[in-house]
């Protein structure tokens, strides 16, 4: 059995009497690209702002190398080695590439080589040497889907949550991206990503948790996942003979 | 611009203000000393509304509490030194004084986002400004003297001219610090997007508190030697909108956010009020509001930011075209 790096248990989370999250459980081996899938709503998104510590939680816990997480702050977790890349990017628009970039490196988890080295490392990973001068506002979505990776890298991170990184890019982009973090987990980082695209989550993914609806339906490697009768109705829905009977 | 240029070009300026109340008359040297204590105090607003976006409508708060505070510190301890030393120990009790108050107020009001720590902070400037005026404990009301002890040889004029010209190179050289340092990456990060800042591991609240404090100390000083320039004060003198206002105006005409802006905005409206439009004191409001209004519509990002954008059409390719290279 190889280490966790991220383990939850019970994890639970409901806004005001909706419950957007119930009991799920899960382990990441440290190491992996695990794969985070279901459809819109299940609740992907708010299981990263949970991990993140944006929104506490309702039930459960959840343990990063062990330790309990609940209690610390977003930016504490950052620094204990949990990054995050924004579905939506987020950019700090008036600033370049390289600042943008450089504020990961500064702040992030302390120690590691010099933060210049980082930024250098994290804009070569993203690809973004060439736009590193320009001022983030200007990007292309490809660009800042990149640049939310780089930043995110450039924190030292030794657990990545990647959210939808490839939604909307173009099937050229999907391919640098996956390649991306690829080259991200080659450096010792585990990444947990969420992807609408199945065959980019089956390409990169060892293996894949799926909710729906709040709830864990299913967990294996892909080919399990989409061989799977419930992941299958949760995304196309019941064949129609069976919804008439 | 590269740094020893940088260097040379401050020297020069540096020691061209410091001769230049030999030349220029009484009038103008006041006009000047306005603009250094203006410029100081855009800059000290700067640090906080510029880098962090944490825009605040009263810092004029921390001017009337530095002087009240610089004139209590005198009339209830007495003279602490001789001649000019003894503005000294008032001057940075009432920075000091100034800072744990927004320490203070930092837990509350720093948590509130954008328009409503503006808000909140035009609230505080009005409560403050009517506690020292009705309390009589501050005198607020019947005004507090704060003695000059200009040194002999010298005029008052040419003395604040001096010390509001150092206070105004001391702000500039901290905000050249603080936008260079991790602390700048972290103002400007919070500015941006503070959540984001937060998931890199930026303690964001450590980082707005520090910002506040360190605004609010360097405005306390300004406001301590504004009371000794102005020897008598009441409260209207000193908690006044129309500084909070001000300063304001000056960062965004110059260019909000950056280096020069606040001391560049501050030049171009002090030159504009108080030398071109001193003949027309009656419509001298109307023609500022005016320009203000046009400059904003004409350059969004002030002075600087017009100069800068000039500048990457001039050097750059279109955005779309590097784009589609890269």
């Amino acid at each position: 059995m190889t280490e966790v790096i991220l383990s939850g248990r019970g994890v639970t989370k409901s806004f005001r009497g909706l419950t957007a999250i119930e009991n799920v459980d899960f382990e990441i081996p440290a190491g992996a690209i695990f794969g985070l899938i279901g459809p819109n709503g299940a609740g992907k998104s708010t299981l990263f702002n949970l991990i993140t510590g944006y929104y506490p939680l309702t039930g459960g816990e959840i343990r990063f190398k062990g330790e309990d997480t609940s209690g610390l702050p977003t930016y504490r977790r950052n620094q204990a080695g949990i990054a995050r890349a924004f579905q939506i990017s987020k950019p700090f628009p008036a600033l370049t590439v390289r600042e943008n970039v450089r504020v990961g490196a500064m702040f992030g988890r302390p120690g590691g080589s010099q933060p210049k080295n980082v930024v250098n490392e994290a804009l070569a990973i993203a690809g973004l040497e060439e736009l590193a001068d320009r001022t983030a506002e200007g990007l292309t979505v490809g660009s800042l889907r990149k640049l939310e990776i780089a930043r995110a890298y450039a924190t030292r991170p030794s657990l990545l949550l990647a959210d939808e990184p490839c939604a909307g890019l173009n099937p050229i982009e999907t391919e640098e991206m996956v390649n991306c973090l690829r080259k991200v987990r080659e450096r010792g980082t585990t990444v947990w990503l969420v992807e609408h695209d199945m065959k980019a989550v089956t390409s990169v993914c060892d293996r894949i948790l799926v909710i729906d609806a709040g709830q864990k339906i299913a967990e294996g490697t892909p080919q399990e996942i989409v061989a799977d009768p419930k992941v299958i109705s949760a995304y196309l829905g019941e064949p129609l003979e069976e919804q008439a009977s | 611009m590269n740094r020893t240029l940088a260097l040379v070009l401050g020297a020069i300026i540096v020691i061209a203000a410091a001769l230049l109340p030999l030349w220029i008359g009484p009038f103008y040297t006041r006009v000047a000393q306005l603009f250094f204590f203006s410029a100081g105090m855009a800059i000290a607003w700067n640090i906080l509304g510029g880098f962090s976006g944490y825009w605040s409508f009263g810092h004029t708060v921390f001017i009337g509490m530095g002087a009240f505070s610089a004139a209590h510190i005198v009339h209830r301890l007495g003279p602490l030194g001789d001649g000019p030393l003894s503005m000294i120990v008032p001057i940075l009790l009432a920075g000091l004084i100034c800072g744990l108050f927004a320490a203070i107020l930092a837990y509350p009001i720093l948590r509130l986002r954008g328009i409503y720590f503006a808000i909140a902070m035009l609230g505080v400037s009005q409560v403050v400004g009517e506690l020292v005026n009705n309390v009589s404990w501050f005198q607020g009301g019947i005004g507090v003297f704060l003695q000059t002890p200009v040194p002999s040889g010298t005029t008052p004029e040419d003395f604040f001219y001096y010390i509001f010209g150092g206070l105004l190179l001391l702000c500039f050289l901290i905000s050249i610090a603080v936008r260079n340092s991790r602390f700048g990456y972290a103002l400007l990060s919070i500015r941006e997007d503070e959540d984001t800042a937060m998931m890199l591991g930026v303690a964001t609240e450590r980082y707005k508190i520090m910002a506040f404090v360190l605004s609010a100390t360097l405005v306390g000083i300004m406001g301590s030697v504004y009371g000794y320039s102005v020897g008598y004060f009441t409260t209207y003198t000193v908690f006044r909108l129309d500084f909070s206002l001000n300063l304001i105006v000056f960062c965004l005409i110059g260019g909000i956010g950056t280096l020069f802006g606040p001391i560049i905005g501050t030049a171009v409206m002090l030159f504009i009020t108080q030398v071109l439009l001193s003949r027309f004191l009656d419509i001298h409001l109307l023609i500022t509001g005016a320009m203000v209004v046009a400059i904003i519509l004409l350059m969004p990002g002030g002075i600087i930011g017009a100069l800068r954008s000039r500048k990457r059409q001039a050097n750059q390719v279109e955005p779309v075209e590097a784009e589609a290279r890269a």
